[in-house]
């Protein structure tokens, strides 16, 4: 599973940094790391909500305090 | 032949002197660079005033074509006579470099120009002619790739006299540092920051006098082409970007959608890194054939402050320490103080909406304004500058 997080300017100064720290201390508190990979991405034209965040294809929009209820939904009910 | 000349120089003023007596000039013509180095009599106010006066003269003599009997004897004429001397004085160091590899060096009483060839000092073969009652030595000689040329004031080879050292650093001395120190060293800045480091270094931080060096390298015309912003019109992307690949050059990416553009009309896939070397901007990505890709107005104004910093501040070691630093905005930095003879922008107009969010805490929709400051600063180094908007 590939997660794909937008560091162009406008979500990097929405916390894009931020989330992906978020994401990998997730990633190994739950010993997922050879299923899930973390890549990056310029602007994917969604910055107008929050940190554009792309799973399986489909577009999440992040902020930091939102980070961790997405990887519980949505990338470990995925994995499950 | 068509040669580029990459000068800097650098300043040390005497101790407790706000002013400094010595004058660097740095002229371009369409077909030379003019390197002129003046030392004004005295220190401070007066000498710089001398200096500048005389460095300001022979400039623009200079560009006006005027031989050198003439730019003396308007010096010897014009320069206001010193009260405490009842003379006038100030002395000097012109060097014209011309594109097609010509050289041209006239010095009167500064030390003479170390000349670097091949990792070697080269003797220059001057000749002494008395005009005015002063004596100037000239000489006009070839130039090839790689030649360094380093004029100086007196302070340098002075440095450190009857304190470190009992005569001062020596012309010799300095000759010889100056040689070891262009092995390893490829930018003029860089060069001129390392000798002015060592003449404070042996004036243990306490300059005895005003002390300047200037660099001028011989280098290849080296071109770089930024690309940054997506035009207004979409139909124009393809043509932005052909124009922008165009010939050898070296080429930066500033900007998401700018290198989501690129990697269309070039059908390469952009690779971004997750590597944050500076956690205040994003990391940078890679494009196969193009040399740097970054986000854009968070990174510019990084490299922009970098420019500013060594166009109007002290250049030092900690400055190139910055400046080695592996995050886009040094790079993009680096490039253009370093690497850069001319200097070509390619700039879209298009305005991100995302990047009008009152939101945000920094202005995103600066870009044009970044980009004229980059280009203002460039042109101060002495860049050639272009810049096309679409």
């Amino acid at each position: 599973m590939v997660i794909t997080i937008c560091i162009g300017s406008s979500c990097h100064l929405k916390g894009s940094r931020e989330i992906i720290q978020i994401l990998e201390r997730l990633i190994s508190l739950h010993n997922v790391k050879d299923k899930v990979e973390l890549s990056g991405s310029f602007c994917m034209g969604e910055c107008t909500k929050g940190v554009c965040v792309k799973l399986d294809g489909e577009l999440f929009s992040l902020q930091p305090a939102t980070t961790e209820k997405f990887f519980n939904e949505e990338v470990l009910r995925r994995l499950a | 032949m068509n040669i580029s000349v990459d000068a800097s120089y650098k300043s040390l003023n005497k101790h407790h002197e706000e002013l400094c007596g010595d004058k660097v000039e740095i002229l371009k013509t369409p077909d030379s660079s003019i390197i002129i180095l003046a030392d004004g009599m005295g220190s401070g106010v007066k000498a710089n005033i001398l200096a500048t006066l005389t460095s300001k003269i022979l400039g623009t003599m200079f560009l006006n074509g005027a031989p050198i009997e003439e730019c003396v004897e308007t010096i010897v004429k014009t320069l206001p006579v010193c009260q405490v001397r009842q003379v006038a004085y100030s002395t000097f160091s012109i060097l014209q470099l011309f594109k097609n590899g010509d050289a041209y060096l006239v010095e009167f009483d500064n030390p003479s120009c170390v000349f670097i060839r091949g990792g070697r000092l080269q003797e220059i073969p001057y000749q002494e002619k008395i005009i005015e009652g002063k004596k100037i030595k000239e000489c006009r000689f070839r130039v090839g790739l790689n030649d360094c040329f380093i004029l100086m004031s007196d302070g340098v080879i002075y440095a450190g006299v009857g304190q470190v050292l009992n005569f001062g650093w020596t012309w010799n001395s300095m000759a010889e540092y100056a040689v070891k120190a262009t092995r390893t060293t490829l930018s003029a800045s860089r060069l001129a920051a390392i000798l002015s480091k060592a003449c404070d270094d042996l004036y243990m931080q306490s300059p005895g006098d005003d002390t300047t060096v200037a660099v001028a390298r011989i280098i290849n015309a080296k071109p770089v082409n930024i690309f940054t912003g997506p035009p207004m019109n979409k139909e124009d992307d393809a043509k932005v970007i052909h124009e922008f690949m165009r010939g050898p050059a070296k080429r930066i990416v500033s900007g998401g959608t700018s290198a989501n553009i690129v990697s269309r009309i070039l059908h390469k896939q952009i690779k971004t890194s997750l590597n944050y070397t500076d956690p205040v901007l994003p990391p940078i990505a890679t494009i196969d054939g193009i040399d740097l890709v970054t986000e854009g107005v968070l990174t510019l104004t990084r490299a922009l402050q970098l420019m500013k910093q060594y166009v109007e501040e002290d250049v030092d070691e900690a400055f190139f320490f910055e400046l080695d630093k592996d995050n886009g905005g040094s790079k993009i930095a680096k490039m253009i103080i370093e690497d850069c003879t001319e200097l070509h922008f390619f700039v879209g107009k298009a305005i991100n909406a995302a990047h009008q969010n009152p939101g945000l805490p920094f202005d995103l929709s600066i870009r044009m304004n970044l980009v004229a400051q980059m280009v203002d600063y460039a042109k101060k180094m002495g860049k050639d500058v272009t810049v096309q908007y679409y």
